[in-house]
């Protein structure tokens, strides 16, 4: 047994190569990864210009926080319900910031205010000097593009949508902004600031929702520390423009993905319809003894399936060429023979009709006879090719089978003396439409093979019977069987299972060919067996009756 | 004067063989090796029956040119055709083209001798008034032995020598079957039986052109040909 093999298509295959590309949109996230990077750098470097920008409008210039030097006292009691964080505010509506300590301040700082950032003063103490802006910027609604196909952009809403939230953190306005007061918690970028240096820090909101980025820059009054410009933005703008990136990219390779796999998919279906189509040309051009039954059409594509046509074609061509050389060689053997036998006869004749000794007598008749064995085979030899020949143009009649196989017996009986042949025939007429002539051919190379392999002294049996709509011709011998070596090929032309001791006539292996002939013009078949009890054979012949 | 016979032949053996034999029986006889130089001969002096092979030497079909421009030199001469082609094809090509007989190369000497011998009598006698004795008549057909025509409600069937001796011999006794072996023998010829099927229905055919009602050749399969009489 063989294993079985898992059998895929080549449509199949090309769609399993094709999940390679599969790969793309994860190279598409990890590029998408590292322009988000780029971007918070850009966030932060930008979060400390600003603040830079902001520190140095307020850079020396300590009468801005003298003003508040004076309600120092006042504030440390603050400071503790201050750093108490706000409950949740809602989104829609942030309540009004309190009030700032220092206008001034706060009137410079609000020209640089920016609508999605948050600016913050405070002095060493943390207390807040003045506040600008705030973290909840407009959010940014996507406004479909109405250039899109109505189907993409039902497939961007109900399908891509639901799916990439699944992968991308999606920005929001929905957190809890610490509540602003007069005091900040203390943070690490401040303390960085206070140390006079400029510090860049992220750190979630208190309910997780969002990032912060926050950079603070210190205040400078002569090389004193005086106060902190803090600058704080959410990461929403680079997720969300992340975000867009990503889907915009993943949208475009699905779409590349699936017009590829389509594309390729007909493009396998066309091949693998052509690699069929090609198959069945080259099953059907063989019959199922091994002959070309008729040639393949040579594909005129220059690809590689036109040249494998192609091929098949010409090899298809040289086979059939090669049985019809083989086929004709009896044909043409004996027409090349045919002329140096006439050359010897007619030199025998003419040295019959000049003077002789007696005995060369004898020689020239000893001559004649091996000449007309000769004569007799090269006769017999072109006789299936004369059939052939004659095949093309022979008239269909409506005949009785069953008068025809009866009056042939009758010549079987007379032409055979020593031999006894039965006739098992139905009663009434068979009548099927053919050439009667032939049929009297076949049954001549059928009787004629029955009685040079038949026992001496065992009956012949000429057998007609209807199986079905099928008019069955048998000729039944006792005598040895049939050689397994070649079932299918007893059938061809030159082919004799013969052993040739013992016999006189020649034998060509052409009979049996002649019969397969005359029964696939009457549009049946031939086909020989041993018979049951395995000591005989039968040869039957099935004619289609109309 | 001895009657001149021309053997067109591209085989040098078989040429000078067949010129022995015809020689003997007192023929006078030319022999050609080409369709070139035969028919040059044949401008200046028509011989009084042509034998001629189809293929000669590299002109495949050589005998069939020259068998047509012979006949159109001369309609009424004898032209023989000797070949070792054997297919139906040529065979019914070469008559076609007004030959009087087709053999094939394994003819015997005797059997050739006497078919030149018939068709010079043929030619002889055509224009004779018919010897009674040796007509045979079978209804609407009229056979004369002596000058090989066959007549069919006094209309000429042009038969070859093969064809008349094959009607002669089943229309001598009508109602017997003739195996193909004594059709063969009385046509002077050695084929083999399938070549004897395909003659008897040329013949058929001849003769059904001339009467459509035609049916007086049966066949009997397995054992041969019988003439049956002709029911108006």
């Amino acid at each position: 047994m063989k294993p079985r093999r898992v059998a895929l298509g080549i449509r199949a295959q090309l769609l399993l190569v094709l999940t390679v590309f599969l790969a793309i949109p994860w190279l598409g996230y990890e590029y998408v990864r590292e322009l988000e990077r780029f971007l918070r750098d850009a966030q932060e470097r930008t979060l400390a210009g600003t603040a830079q920008a902001v520190a140095t409008a307020l850079h020396d210039r300590p009468r801005l926080f003298e003003v508040k030097a004076a309600h120092d006292e006042a504030l440390t009691t603050e400071r503790r319900g201050d750093t108490v964080r706000a409950p949740p505010v809602p989104a829609v509506a942030p309540p009004p910031p309190a009030a700032p300590r220092s206008p001034e301040i706060e009137q410079i700082i609000q020209g640089l205010s920016r609508t999605t950032a948050r600016i913050w003063v405070v002095d060493r103490d943390l207390n807040v000097l003045a506040r600008a802006g705030t973290l909840k910027g407009v959010p940014a609604t996507d406004t479909p593009d109405t250039a899109l196909p109505r189907l993409w952009q039902w497939l961007e809403r109900e399908i891509l949508h639901p799916l990439y939230s699944l992968v991308l953190t999606q920005p929001t306005n929905e957190f809890t902004e610490e509540q602003a007061g007069r005091v900040l918690i203390p943070a690490r970028e401040i303390d960085g600031a206070l140390a006079g240096i400029l510090t860049i820090e992220r750190r979630p909101t208190p309910d997780g929702r969002a990032i912060i980025v926050s950079a603070a820059h210190p205040i400078w009054v002569g090389d004193q520390v005086r106060g902190v410009v803090i600058v704080e933005q959410t990461t929403n703008t680079v997720l969300a423009q992340r975000n867009r990136a990503f889907e915009r990219l993943f949208s475009i390779v699905l779409a590349a993905l699936l017009i590829g796999s389509l594309a390729l998919t007909l493009y396998a279906s066309r091949l693998v319809a052509r690699i069929r189509r090609l198959r069945d040309e080259a099953e059907a051009a063989i019959d199922e003894h091994g002959r070309a039954r008729g040639a393949v059409a040579a594909s005129t594509a220059g690809d590689e399936i036109g040249d494998l046509s192609r091929s098949f074609s010409s090899a298809l061509s040289r086979l059939a060429q090669y049985a019809s050389y083989q086929q004709n060689m009896a044909s043409r053997l004996s027409h090349e023979l045919r002329t140096p036998v006439a050359v010897v006869k007619s030199s025998l004749e003419n040295l019959q009709l000049s003077p002789l000794p007696g005995d060369a007598r004898v020689y020239i008749e000893r001559a004649q006879q091996g000449l007309d064995r000769l004569a007799h085979i090269l006769t017999r030899m072109t006789e299936a090719t004369r059939l052939e020949q004659s095949l093309g143009d022979a008239e269909r009649e409506r005949f009785d089978l069953a008068a025809v196989v009866a009056g042939c017996v009758e010549g079987y009986r007379l032409a055979y003396p020593g031999r006894t042949i039965r006739l098992e025939a139905p009663d009434g007429g068979i009548w099927i439409d053919g050439a009667p002539d032939l049929i009297a051919q076949m049954l001549d190379k059928l009787v004629a093979n029955a009685h040079e392999f038949g026992l001496p002294g065992t009956p012949i049996v000429v057998r007609l019977r209807r199986v079905d709509t099928v008019i069955v011709v048998e000729v039944e011998n006792d005598g040895p069987l049939l050689p397994d070596a070649m079932p299918g090929r007893l059938f061809d032309s030159m082919v004799s299972v013969r052993s040739d001791a013992g016999s006189s006539a020649p034998h060509l292996g052409l009979g049996l060919y002649i019969v397969r002939l005359i029964a696939e013009f009457h549009g049946g078949s031939a086909s020989a067996r041993n018979r049951a009890d395995g000591r005989g054979v039968v040869v039957s012949v099935s004619l289609a009756t109309p | 004067m001895s009657r001149r016979i021309a053997i067109v032949e591209d085989e040098p053996a078989i040429r000078a063989n067949y010129a022995d034999a015809l020689k003997k029986q007192g023929y006078e006889v030319a022999t050609y090796a080409d369709r070139a130089t035969a028919l040059a001969a044949f401008r200046t002096r028509l011989p009084d029956l042509a034998l001629i092979d189809i293929g000669l030497a590299d002109d495949i079909d050589g005998g069939f040119a020259l068998c047509r421009e012979l006949r159109a030199l001369s309609a009424s001469l004898p032209i023989i055709f000797l070949s070792a082609r054997d297919s139906d094809f040529d065979i019914v090509a070469g008559l076609r083209l007004g030959a009087d007989d087709y053999l094939t190369k394994d003819v015997s000497l005797p059997h050739l001798t006497a078919r030149i011998a018939a068709l010079f009598r043929r030619s002889d006698l055509l224009s004779a008034p018919p010897a009674v004795e040796d007509t045979i008549e079978r209804g609407p057909l009229r056979l004369d032995a002596k000058r090989l025509t066959a007549h069919w409600s006094g209309k000429r069937v042009d038969l070859t020598l093969t064809e008349f001796w094959m009607v002669h011999t089943l229309a001598k006794y009508p109602g017997h079957v003739k195996d193909r072996d004594s059709l063969m023998r009385d046509a002077n010829i050695v084929v083999d039986d399938s070549t004897i099927t395909s003659h008897i229905k040329r013949i058929r055919r001849k003769f059904l052109a001339q009467d459509p009602a035609f049916d007086c050749i049966a066949t009997v399969y397995g054992m041969g040909y019988r003439w049956n009489p002709h029911e108006p």
